[in-house]
């Protein structure tokens, strides 16, 4: 796919607003032509990491380099980045086409020319119907298009998007994530994308950077973030719902080492090595997702002890259910097929496979790496 | 709708000639308070015209009557051409002179200032709004001009403005001019023009200009084709507002002038007084003064609509 070739890098980029850090520190390498997903929770530096990448904030400290280039000084006029905001930030007084005509008069070409591109980019975007129009009386999605066919028209090397289809309801939503992936895939332009969706940022992501409080939780792929989770955040932020956490000990009992947690044990001799070199104090949080916890009659042979639990509350969606059952002191969240039969109040016999946990060590809260 | 009521007695037909004479004397009600405001905002204004229209004799007439009885336009003809009236008096108050004058005076006046100090205003409120120029506290201090009683500037004003010694202190021998009064207005109003703005300017949301500088803008090109568009209807409020402010000045234009740069108000004061009480003279000229402002506010009311609902611009 895409030309290994970092388009953006960041090195130690900082950021603080009157002594708050909004940005520790970050070190990122964008690649030519991915698209590349911020995630994270509001206020956890993402917006600001882009902002700053644009040029509208200037780094407290660190630096932006473009194609090897340094530009963290550069203003942003001469950046030639293309960004689009959450609020699309229209000119609600110009019509759509002195919207998208704006940057190309900004640059000074011929009144034939801008007319031209104007019309292949409200061509390409469906646009050609409202040219006329003022910008504030068009509706989202049109809006939404002006925006990109404004930043695009003036063909920004790399393309900034914060959180731009947040005014949308659901349904509208999933459309447009996918008339954005296609356009980018047509246009193969890179794009850094911010969004606090996981599920936005994991469904169009080449790559996703997970954020939090300032710092990078995790870079990887959608699959590398949804299969290994690096740590605790990234593990509790991605998934819905979230992954279930249950504090353990680890001990060794005739030659097995076990994690166990009041009536739950679990296997994990397997990877004793990799525990014992990552674990600081003898405990362990295990991290179970909820659809690796399986009623005994959906599980296949030998996937583990069975458990008895009690079935605590049945919610029922589309295709499958959310139970929490109650073992101990413990509330799992469990998701099984809706098919399922299972009633609130009735026991209910599960197993845990050893091979779907997930361990994070307490203390540094990162995920101790089993293989 | 009372017979739909009596012809066809269903429950939504008897229900609505209820509602509906309760709407009517709300309507009735609402009707009432307004006219009651607008005679308690007009009676001034109608006694005014009214006082302008009559002859010397019912200037003073108990009981006094609203329409006159015997209307002539003397009043405004008297203005322009006062003749000899009453001989001294006239002469010693000033009503004997013409008023084309003080007219002009005003039309130069009050407009320039006005312009100034809505460009000065305006630039400073963006430098305010944006780059919070001077810190924080900048825009209070730029109430502080406003914060004494403006007669207290009169003394320490008038000894810059003239040659109080001719030899020893020059002064800036702006008594009696039309560039001292301008000066002056634009320095008074120059800190309400700059809330005014600030206002509207705080209302364009950032992220407006920042998408112009993306695609390449200067800030000056942002600020005078995406920020000023977006403002012009409160740029138009403000603008009203300074000029009526100015137009309707009376302290210092009567401190710092005597003959040569007398503006309307000034004018106004000298048709009745400790001496001297040309009552109808003086009520037309308070009618044309009112006419300059009738006309501005009517002019740019289309941007005043849009200015007030700008306030509302989507972020």
């Amino acid at each position: 796919m895409a030309d290994p070739l970092p388009i953006i890098q960041l090195r130690n980029l900082r950021k603080e607003f009157n002594g708050t850090v909004a940005v520790a520190g970050l070190d990122l390498d964008v690649l030519e032509g991915e698209f590349l997903c911020f995630l994270g929770p509001s206020g956890c530096g993402k917006t600001t990491t882009l902002r700053m990448i644009a040029g509208l904030e200037t780094p407290t400290a660190g630096e932006i380099y473009l194609r090897g280039q340094r530009i963290t000084d550069l203003p942003p006029q001469q950046r030639g980045l293309g960004f689009v905001f959450q609020n699309y930030a229209l000119f609600w007084h110009m019509t759509v086409f002195d919207n998208l005509a704006f940057g190309l008069k900004v640059r000074g070409l011929p009144p034939a020319e801008i007319e031209a591109r104007v019309k292949e980019i409200a061509r390409g975007l469906e646009l050609e119907a409202v040219l006329g129009q003022r910008a504030a009386r068009l509706d989202l999605s049109a809006m939404q298009r002006v925006a990109m066919g404004r930043t695009l028209i003036t063909q920004p090397q790399v393309l900034l998007l914060d959180e731009p289809l947040n005014n949308f309801r659901p349904g509208l939503r999933e459309i447009m994530r996918a008339e954005l992936k296609r356009l980018q895939l047509n246009l193969g332009r890179t794009m850094i994308y911010v969004t606090h969706d996981q599920e936005e940022a994991l469904t169009m992501g080449d790559r996703v950077l997970v954020m939090n409080a300032g710092r990078v939780e995790q870079l990887g792929t959608p699959r590398e973030i949804t299969e290994h989770p690096a740590s605790l955040f990234v593990a509790s932020f991605i998934g819905r719902p979230p992954m279930n956490f249950i504090p353990a000990d680890y001990r060794i009992e005739g030659g097995r080492a076990l994690l166990r947690h009041g009536s739950l044990t679990w296997d994990v001799t397997l990877w004793r090595q990799a525990i014992e070199a990552q674990m600081r104090n003898g405990q362990v949080i295990v991290g179970v997702g909820p659809a690796d916890i399986l009623p005994l009659a959906l599980a296949s042979h030998g996937e583990g002890e069975p458990l008895r639990t009690q079935v605590d509350l049945v919610q029922p969606l589309a295709r499958q259910k959310i139970l929490e059952l109650k073992v101990d002191d413990l509330l799992l969240k469990v998701v099984v097929p809706g098919t399922f039969q299972v009633q609130a109040g009735e026991m209910l016999d599960v197993v845990m496979p050893s091979r779907a946990l997930h361990l994070f060590d307490p203390l540094t809260e990162k995920a101790i790496l089993l293989y | 709708m009372a017979e739909t009521a009596v012809t066809t007695p269903t429950v939504t037909s008897v229900a609505r000639p209820r509602l509906s004479a309760r709407a009517w004397v709300g309507t009735l009600l609402r009707l009432l308070v307004a006219v009651g405001i607008a005679i308690v905002f007009l009676l001034p204004v109608l006694w005014m015209l009214s006082i302008s229209f009559k002859p010397p004799t019912e200037w003073l007439e108990y009981p006094p009557t609203l329409i006159p009885k015997e209307p002539l336009i003397g009043n405004y003809t008297f203005l322009f051409n006062p003749g000899n009236p009453e001989g001294a008096i006239a002469v010693m108050t000033g009503a004997a002179e013409p008023v084309m004058p003080a007219f002009i005076n005003s039309l130069i006046i009050a407009p320039v200032a006005t312009v100034f100090s809505v460009i000065i205003g305006f630039l400073a409120a963006y430098a305010v709004s944006r780059f919070r120029v001077g810190g924080n506290f900048m825009p209070f201090f730029t109430l502080t001009t406003r914060m004494f009683p403006p007669v207290a500037f009169a003394v320490p004003l008038l000894v810059y403005y003239s040659a109080v010694i001719p030899s020893v202190i020059p002064g800036l021998r702006l008594y009696d001019t039309r560039l001292g009064l301008i000066l002056m207005y634009i320095a008074f109003t120059v800190a309400f023009a700059l809330w005014m703005t600030k206002g509207f300017i705080d209302g364009v949301p950032r992220h407006i200009e920042e998408a112009a500088i993306l695609d390449g803008a200067s800030r000056w090109r942002v600020l005078f084709t995406i920020t000023l568009p977006l403002v012009r209807g409160g740029l138009a409020a403000t603008t009203l507002f300074i000029f009526i402010l100015t137009w309707t000045e009376f302290l210092f234009a009567l401190i710092f002038t005597q003959r040569y740069a007398i503006t309307v108000p000034v004018q106004v004061s000298h048709y009745a007084g400790a001496i001297g009480r040309f009552y109808g003279p003086q009520a037309a000229l308070g009618i044309l003064a009112s006419l300059p402002v009738v006309i501005a506010g009517y002019l740019i009311q289309r941007h005043l609509v849009t200015g007030f609902t700008f306030g509302l611009i989507r972020e």
